[in-house]
């Protein structure tokens, strides 16, 4: 069945059961047109945040928000609508950036918590100011007097701004800040350590989101004419996000199915069912039964929503590690400069590590690590399991923040610096457990590299200026240079996340290669790879010195260790134990015993 | 502010028992939410939903049976350790296949919630109910005669459960083998696999064990405020989580002390504010921004992996 025409002609069949549909019940009763078409913006509202990772229930409060003022500036004021809509808008921009700046730079559950409150607040506020928004009791919009103008323009000015919001979000989806949020969505820690700026990129989601629910609630409040703070529950906010969840929030379009699936089905279930089962057409709970039961099935049986079975635009071709990677015994290399030959700084090191240390809730895992890296040399870091070798390189690369001491950088401190800022600076890591962005193809993972040397701006990327083509073209250009000096050409547009794990880890080096960085962190490269891999993995290395890179490695294969590092670390327990070349490390007794021996 | 009740030590100490007795409640609410977010990094939306159905099993006993009030509290916490742990089969367990994204078993617990509370809704209506006086003396007792502070059996019972039931979690966490096993989960689950120790048990008896915690809550919130209704869930949910997050997700201790602080503030700002019923809903999401914006990591919490 997966190699006949079914899979390719089912999500059509979708889109077009559920667009005929919707329009069926848009044509029957027209009426409902409104609905479909606010839902459908609510549906981007939480796409914006969904394909950043962030989990947001702030929808139904937004809502509010954009439907009181914009009603209020409406019909107290006197304003029409083209000003009382950006005016409510605005309003929303400036809620969302007071309640996200606290929450967006913390852990992505965060904003979940915090939202949650959010929608019920703001619900109190409208009680709390009955003069401005009719209280508990509501408010008619049909006594004021811009009112009927306003309701005959809505349907098409919904659907313009509709429309604009699909040509925003399609061409922010072919753009370097789509792809910035791709890389968020799969591996925010690998998107931030690639130099985007995730916190960034998720405040503008999220404020993004909050003004388009705004919109969404100031046309509902024009619309329908009438406001009650009951249509802003925080089920309504469920609803939103099922919309996404359902639809799926990988790519722009799948939240809009998702919309027109749910608004549709409980309609379409009352008619068809309640004629015959009595019970149904009186069941109010019927829409948010449905609700739930699609979030829980689709989240345990559909992670992706209903576009994650749509065919992609990169189809792999291969199933995992079916394609191997280069065969012949060829050293891959890399072509572009490299760093070059050591910048005359005197005698500034690059990197200078002193007394680090971190404690994680009373266990040290690092205690006063002290290092001086001279360019061009490749140092290995070494030690048992839970010497702190992974933490030594997470704190280095600005994942986490040592508890003292002090990381510099050409003589800059950068202990406790974004990662993103880091990586910028120079210095470019891979992840002992793999982290590629599994879905994209080999090719956009080092392209992603380049994110922060691609000089568009929103702007751009909204008129679609030549400059920005020419920028995308020339990123991939290079990227594909450098995938064939490392022998990785043929697996260029494979999703990355079905490559044999040697090609991953090669995938990996070549992603954190398009940095351009002068120091590379290698967390256990040669994991997963045979002994053939290795020795070419090793060769490799020496000739990435050769080019003027640093390498910092971190290993437990002792041969390429051994073989390629010029100077050694051993780590036990968190403290450096033995420093010294290949050699005098193998001779050191304290080593011997706490390493070698037990291996 | 009104100036002169500042002054008056009968109402102020009639603000403090209130306030514990109020911050006693969040606190058993929040104990078992805690402790499955110390164990498996699960925020379980659906704890409050859970907490409800307990209140309503223990209202069938009580009011529906005429039974007495421990076969109510017993009814209450296996019909939550019950509702818990399907919970974690149905809406747990098959995301736990490649390691855990948070993000989905919120989702997941959202959309569970959501079931819940619309068929209660459709079994129960939105009429307010209430556990019968007989099953426990509503009549308060005086301190310092009958202008003095009033102390309901109730609002004793709840302030012992918490404070019972806070030590008795902390030693069954610290002191038993299951408890080893838990904490052995909730460091590190893959490794725990490997050391041999049956994952999916251990965490079908954490949530167990949350869920009876959720049923002993809903009795109390029965008996404190005698307001039984299918969104009563909603009301706790967000204070729930203020409580947590300000005593430090996952500690024990800290849910205790955050649901002590959060009462406390709520009946204070009730008694002493101008408008403070209106907003006292709101008390929890200004906690809750506020302490994220100082110390994210909690009063007792430890400042490990917070940052995005």
């Amino acid at each position: 069945m997966r190699r006949s025409d079914l899979p390719r002609i089912l999500p059509w069949a979708v889109v077009l059961a559920i667009v005929g549909g919707d329009a069926a019940l848009c044509a029957r009763s027209p009426g409902d047109l409104d609905r479909f078409l606010i839902n459908a913006i609510l549906a981007l509202s939480a796409f914006a945040t969904l394909h950043a990772r962030m989990l947001s229930l702030a929808s139904a409060g937004f809502m509010a928000i954009g439907a009181y003022t914009s009603a209020i500036l409406a019909v107290k004021v006197g304003l029409p609508v083209a000003l009382s809509v950006p005016c409510a808008l605005l309003l929303c921009g400036i809620v969302a950036l007071v309640i996200g700046l606290p929450v967006l730079r913390l852990s992505d559950v965060y904003l979940a918590i915090c939202t949650l409150g959010f929608g019920e607040v703001v619900r109190i506020l409208i009680v709390l100011l009955p003069g401005l928004t009719g209280g508990p009791t509501g408010a008619n919009l049909s006594t004021g007097f811009p009112y009927d103008a306003m309701r005959k323009t809505s349907p098409a000015m919904i659907a313009l701004f509709l429309g604009l919001l699909i040509y925003l979000f399609w061409s922010l989806s072919r753009s370097k800040t789509g792809r910035a949020f791709r890389a968020i969505r799969e591996r925010p820690e690998a998107a931030s350590t690639m130099g985007i700026d995730v916190v960034a990129h998720r405040s503008m989601a999220f404020l993004l989101s909050a003004i388009i629910a705004g919109a969404a609630g100031a046309f509902y409040a024009h619309s329908v004419g009438s406001l009650d703070n009951g249509d802003f529950r925080f089920t309504r906010a469920v609803d939103v996000l099922s919309y996404a969840v359902v639809g799926g929030a990988g790519q722009w379009f799948g939240p809009l199915l998702g919309a027109g699936l749910l608004t549709a089905l409980p309609i379409l279930l009352r008619d068809s069912l309640g004629a015959s089962i009595g019970f149904l057409r009186d069941f109010a709970q019927l829409p948010n039964i449905l609700t739930g039961l699609a979030l829980l099935l689709v989240v345990v049986f559909l992670p992706g929503g209903l576009v994650q079975s749509f065919p992609r635009r990169t189809m792999p071709h291969a199933g995992r590690g079916a394609r191997p990677g280069t065969q012949s015994g060829d050293v891959p290399s890399v072509e572009h400069a490299g760093p070059g030959a050591p910048s005359a700084r005197g005698e500034t090191p690059l990197l200078a590590v002193r007394d680090l240390s971190r404690v994680f809730g009373g266990v040290e895992a690092l205690r006063d690590v002290s290092l001086r890296l001279e360019e061009g040399r490749i140092y290995g870091l070494i030690g048992p399991n839970g010497a702190g070798k992974t933490t030594f390189i997470n704190l280095v690369s600005g994942l986490d923040s040592p508890s003292s001491g002090r990381i510099i950088w050409q003589g800059r401190e950068i202990q406790g610096r974004p990662p993103h800022r880091i990586a910028r600076a120079g210095l470019a890591r891979t992840y002992q457990s793999m982290r590629l962005f599994a879905e994209m193809s080999v090719l956009e993972n080092v392209i992603v590299g380049h994110h922060a040397r691609i000089r568009t701006n929103v702007l751009t990327t909204w008129l679609r200026l030549p400059r920005e083509r020419a920028e995308e073209a020339a990123a991939r250009e290079e990227a594909s240079r450098l995938l064939a000096h490392l022998g990785l050409s043929e697996l260029a547009d494979l999703a990355a996340g079905t490559l044999a794990y040697g090609d991953q880890r090669r995938v990996e080096i070549a992603r954190a290669l398009a940095l351009r960085p002068r120091l590379l962190l290698l967390d256990e490269p040669a994991a997963g790879m045979n002994e053939v891999e290795t020795e070419r993995l090793g060769r490799f290395l020496i000739d990435l010195k050769g080019k003027g890179y640093t390498l910092i490695v971190v290993e437990h294969h002792m041969d390429l260790i051994m073989g390629v590092c010029d100077q050694i670390v051993v780590l036990n327990f968190g403290r450096t134990i033995a420093e010294g070349t290949p050699a005098e490390v193998a001779g050191n007794e304290r080593v011997r015993e706490a390493y070698l021996g037990r291996d | 502010m009104d100036l002169s009740l500042l002054a008056d030590p009968v109402f102020l100490a009639q603000n403090i028992v209130d306030g514990v007795s109020r911050g006693a409640l969040y606190a058993v609410y929040a104990l078992g939410f805690t402790l499955i977010f110390g164990v498996l990094d699960i925020i379980n939306l659906a704890h409050a939903a859970t907490f409800m159905w307990c209140a309503f099993a223990g209202w069938i006993v009580m009011s529906q049976l005429g039974l007495p009030l421990p076969a109510g509290l017993a009814v209450s916490m296996l019909a939550g350790a019950g509702v818990a742990a399907l919970l974690e089969l149905l809406a747990f367990r098959p995301l736990r296949r490649e390691g855990s994204d948070r993000l989905s078993s919120m989702i997941s617990s959202i959309g569970a919630s959501l079931i819940m509370v619309s068929i209660a809704e459709a079994v129960f209506g939105v009429n307010t109910r209430r556990f019968p006086d007989s099953v426990l003396d509503p009549r308060p007792f005086f301190l310092g005669g009958s202008a003095g502070v009033r102390v309901s059996r109730a609002q004793i019972l709840t302030i012992a459960a918490a404070f019972l039931l806070t030590l008795a979690l902390g030693l069954f966490i610290r002191r038993t083998r299951m408890g080893k096993a838990i904490r052995a989960i909730a460091a590190d689950q893959s490794a725990s696999r490997l050391l041999g120790i049956d994952v999916d048990a251990v965490v079908i008896v954490t949530f167990l064990v949350a869920g009876a915690l959720a049923g002993a809550a809903g009795i109390l919130v029965g008996l404190l405020t005698n307001n039984i209704v299918p969104g009563m869930g909603a009301q706790i949910e967000l204070r729930g989580l203020a409580v947590v997050i300000l005593g430090g997700m996952g500690s024990i201790e800290g849910a205790a002390l955050g649901g002590l602080i959060l009462g406390l503030v709520e009946t204070f700002a009730i008694a002493y504010l101008p408008g403070g019923s209106d907003i006292k809903d709101a008390i929890a999401f200004l906690i809750l921004l506020l302490i994220l914006l100082v110390r994210p990591y909690g009063i007792l919490g430890h400042r490990t992996s917070d940052r995005a």
